[in-house]
């Protein structure tokens, strides 16, 4: 099945894991995917200033999708995936602000579609390829391992909008994590935010988010903490030293993004899955799941 | 300086409020009884003490005018706990953006991490530049190295609707 892809900017300007393990993980079910040209931002951090720019700036997204002819787009980002399906419902119930979007899309030759499916890597995996599936891929199986997950904000809430899995009781990607042969335990702390939207505006309390959930995290004797999104990866990896400074805590949580384990229970090289690029020290996971 | 210190010379504004209205097309911010189930659970609330529930009370009594100055609106995580548990479909979360978007229309200080996001859209597309990775090894990697696909600049044609876009003001 071929399936266009918006990546969005937090992933292509740092977080290279997570596209580099999607770009290996999904072809191994069949899925090809078809990278959008001439993309740009999704609108979200343009949202705060104009909400309006940030329609439009989502809308482009749809009508590029439209360009290439499929009727599936994967959008791996929570942020972006929210703000293109929050812009993707205005043009639905607002002809006054869809009329304007789609007189600036003309204007590039673009032209909306509304009835492309948006889907992320969470539901793609779990809806669309399927936990049996999964299972029968899975070539190192992942027994003993115990892993927390952190499924973010955006892709869950808020249920008006449609999202991709309950909002106060998110379980796909647990049971994506099960499918893989490891466990995911609960925990209190489960729905806390990453704190990344905070980056713009106060980048210390931001970072005083991450740390509390890590902090939290670390207290549960896990093989590692699993993430789905880039900007809450940036907060909880890429910044986890940092986030430590802020709650006095030294913190050594190994996190990974969920393709980079599936990745390595489909028995493809961690340098391929982008591991050398997390900051947390993912080495010893690495090393005990390659046997 | 906290909301109620902004509150104590204010004057209500019918104006400014019909303009958030306006805005919120279809959430219900007129309905709040204020159960304050937005700001029990706001991520916000700990760290910056962000009071959902006070927002949407001052808009409705139609104290907007010193909300898009004061910090507290930027002090919101949008991690949208508050629209999904409003029994209202009040929604904290459509208001707060409804007033950055008005403070940035009124040109009160808006954080520069936003201007320069938007800046950044309109000469590269993206809202942040690629970077060099450093790994745990110390390799410094790009996106070259790493053999993923190179970004594009955006066409002549998307700055120039982007920023026709931009001026869209609210109604």
């Amino acid at each position: 099945m071929k399936i266009a892809v918006f990546w969005g900017c937090c992933i292509q300007a740092n977080q290279y894991a997570y596209e580099m393990s999607v770009r290996e993980t999904l072809p191994e079910f069949n899925i090809e995917l078809v990278d959008l040209q001439d993309t740009t931002c999704c609108g979200d951090p343009v949202k705060s200033m104009n909400e309006f720019a940030a329609t439009y700036l989502a809308a482009r997204v749809l009508a590029l999708a439209n360009q290439t002819g499929l009727d599936n787009i994967l959008v791996p980002c929570n942020r972006c995936h929210f703000t293109i399906s929050e812009a993707k419902d205005t043009i639905k119930r607002d002809p006054k602000t869809a009329k304007k979007v789609f007189e600036l899309l003309k204007e590039e030759e673009l032209e909306f579609n509304p009835n492309i499916k948006i889907w992320h890597t969470i539901d793609l995996l779990h809806d669309l390829v399927g936990l049996d599936k999964i299972k029968k891929a899975v070539k190192k199986p992942l027994k003993g391992l115990r892993t927390a997950s952190h499924v973010g904000c955006q892709i869950v809430r808020y249920t008006d909008l449609g999202r991709i899995d309950n909002a106060e009781n998110p379980k796909k990607l647990d049971e994506l994590i099960a499918a893989l042969g490891a466990e995911s335990i609960d925990y209190p702390e489960k729905l806390d935010c990453c704190g990344a939207a905070l980056n713009r505006s106060h980048p210390d309390s931001a970072l005083s988010l991450a740390g509390s959930k890590l902090k939290a995290v670390q207290s549960l004797n896990i093989g590692c903490m699993l993430v789905s999104c880039p900007d809450c990866q940036l907060m909880f990896d890429s910044k986890q030293k940092e986030a430590g400074t802020t709650v006095g805590a030294k913190l050594n949580v190994p996190v990974v993004y969920y393709t980079q384990l599936l990745g390595l229970a489909l028995g493809i090289d961690d340098r391929k899955l982008g591991l050398q690029l997390n900051q947390s020290p993912v080495e010893e996971l690495v090393t005990k799941i390659q046997g | 300086m906290s909301l109620i210190d902004l509150m104590s010379m204010a004057k209500p504004n019918q104006q400014s409020r019909t303009k958030i209205l306006a805005k919120l097309k279809g959430k219900e911010l007129v309905n709040c009884f204020q159960c304050m189930k937005c700001t029990s659970g706001c991520t916000a609330l700990k760290l910056l003490e962000l009071k959902p529930n006070e927002i949407v009370k001052l808009v409705n009594l139609g104290f907007v005018d010193e909300l898009p100055s004061s910090d507290i609106i930027w002090t919101c995580v949008t991690c949208l706990k508050c629209v999904e548990r409003c029994p209202q479909k009040a929604s904290p979360y459509h208001v707060i953006m409804g007033l950055r978007n008005l403070a940035v229309e009124k040109e009160a200080k808006v954080p520069e991490g936003f201007l320069k996001a938007v800046s950044q859209i309109l000469e590269t597309g993206l809202a942040e530049p690629p970077q060099k990775i450093v790994t745990r090894k110390m390799e410094t990697l790009d996106r070259t190295c790493l053999k993923l696909p190179k970004i594009k600049s955006p066409k002549e044609s998307f700055q120039a609707t982007f920023m026709k876009a931009m001026e869209e003001k609210i109604e």
